[in-house]
């Protein structure tokens, strides 16, 4: 039952590695809440441009006739991870948690696994 | 979160043959409510076309997402968040709530409330909003009711919030042609959500603009009729798309399919100009029948905070948001809108 900003503070407390996650609705691309981040590193940017990525996954999908629904969507550069993960929720229609994380320090799987429980979380 | 630290500094303040540019102190008081003098300068339009006035930097912290982008969408509100004040903004489009200069919520006839949205979300039954409007609305504490009830979670009240501020927020910053007035004291009964700085909510609706302009140039879908293009073959449509298109049938316009489908007014005018922009969905032909629907829909719900459809400001506010008929005014606004868009 947590809030928005509890939610993100959790992720960034809980999952090694986390430098910055952001809650964004992928259709304006808004940012609804951020946390972390850095001057060089601006989430409401990587929010908006990150709605992109996921749009066209879906739209690949549907040229490829796939049913099924993304669960996340992995970037790793050369010292970091980018974690999308759709919000499936009753309410959370259209929603992506994006998290980024420091390559050396984090360990993904259980990066996945935390982002899954704070969704479940915020119960959207 | 995101906080925005450097509050914006004073504006140039602009004579005004009525003086009406800083409001006297004792108009904070709710008891002046009906106060004439309440009425801040009519001439106050925020259509920024032509404005000589260097407006105030909005949001220091990013620089402008766009050369074309005016610098303030509303000088009106700049001033009112400068001085901190507590009220209602009235638009042509809808009302902005503010308290201490933050907006605290913010309402459009062309948006489907939160109402809507937490209903059509599935997340609660019209009946206990019903109830909870009726139970709390008085207090202002229909927010913190629902969340204490434990039917909806503070995170899912705060992002359906969040989302349909910003919502109705687009539409009311939106280019108006009428003036606007600030009635202080004014408090929504929705109560305390999350609030959101001025600087914010312009940056992100001036962001939202560029983006419908990227998209697809053409505003047209986001306020006619729409029909379905016949596409020699049409390409699959992801599937959110795909129930905006579902609705277009001749008649409704985007606002329509926004409440049918209980989705954002925003997104579903994001969806339109995709799917113009793929040859899916254009306008209605001017022989179609223009858009009778009632287009006040959802700000009448519960008690109002200030005056509701019957109060004294009734015909007013009825007069500030219902569209022009006269076909000569609409078109001048939509090719200024055009203009002011290059």
């Amino acid at each position: 039952m947590a809030n928005t900003e509890t939610a993100l503070k959790e992720a960034l407390a809980s999952i090694e590695g986390a430098t910055g996650a952001a809650l964004v609705d992928y259709t304006s691309g808004m940012a609804l809440g951020t946390i972390g981040g850095s001057k060089s590193f601006d989430l409401n940017v990587a929010a908006a441009g990150n709605t992109d990525v996921v749009r066209a996954k879906l739209r690949t999908m549907e040229h490829l006739g796939l049913k099924g629904e993304i669960e996340d969507i992995l970037i790793t550069l050369s010292d970091q991870y980018h974690l999308i993960r759709l919000l499936t929720g009753r309410g959370g229609n259209g929603l992506f948690l994006y998290l980024v994380l420091d390559l050396k320090r984090s360990n993904l799987a259980m990066a996945r696994h935390q982002l899954k429980k704070i969704e479940a979380e915020l119960e959207v | 979160m995101t906080a925005i630290g450097t509050p914006p500094p004073p504006l140039p303040v602009r004579r005004k043959p009525n003086g009406g540019a800083q409001a006297p102190a004792d108009l904070t008081s709710p008891a002046d409510l009906t106060s004439p003098a309440d009425l801040t300068s009519p001439t106050d339009l925020t259509s920024s076309a032509g404005r000589p006035e260097p407006a105030a930097p909005v949001g220091a912290v990013t620089p402008a997402p766009s050369p074309a982008v005016p610098p303030g969408l509303s000088p009106m509100l700049n001033r009112l968040a400068a001085e901190r004040a507590t009220g209602v903004l009235l638009r042509e489009h809808g009302r902005l709530y503010l308290v201490d200069g933050r907006i605290m919520h913010a309402e459009s006839p062309e948006t489907p409330g939160l109402d809507v949205l937490l209903t059509m979300g599935g997340l609660l039954d019209t009946e206990f909003w019903r109830e909870a409007v009726a139970q709390a609305g008085a207090r202002r504490r229909v927010g913190r009711f629902l969340v204490d009830s434990g039917r909806v979670s503070e995170g899912a009240l705060e992002l359906c919030h969040v989302g349909a501020l910003f919502d109705a927020a687009y539409f009311v910053l939106g280019p108006s042609s009428a003036p606007a007035r600030f009635r202080y004291g004014a408090v929504h009964w929705l109560g305390p959500v999350r609030p959101v700085p001025v600087a914010a909510l312009e940056r992100e609706t001036l962001r939202r603009r560029a983006l419908l302009h990227r998209i697809w140039p053409d505003p047209a879908t986001d306020s006619a009729p729409l029909v379905r293009a016949d596409a020699p073959a049409e390409p699959p449509v992801p599937a959110r798309q795909g129930a905006v298109l579902g609705q277009v049938n001749g008649a409704r316009t985007a606002a329509d399919i926004s409440r049918a489908l209980g989705r954002p007014a925003f997104h579903t005018l994001v969806d339109l100009r995709r799917l113009a922009a793929a040859g899916l969905v254009r306008t209605a032909p001017a022989a179609a029948p223009p858009q009778t629907s009632p287009r006040r829909p959802s700000i009448a719900h519960g008690p109002d905070g200030l005056d509701g459809p019957d109060g004294p400001d009734a015909s007013v506010s009825a007069l500030l948001t219902e569209p022009s008929a006269d076909p000569d005014v609409s078109l001048l606004r939509r090719l200024r809108d055009a203009l002011e868009a290059l």
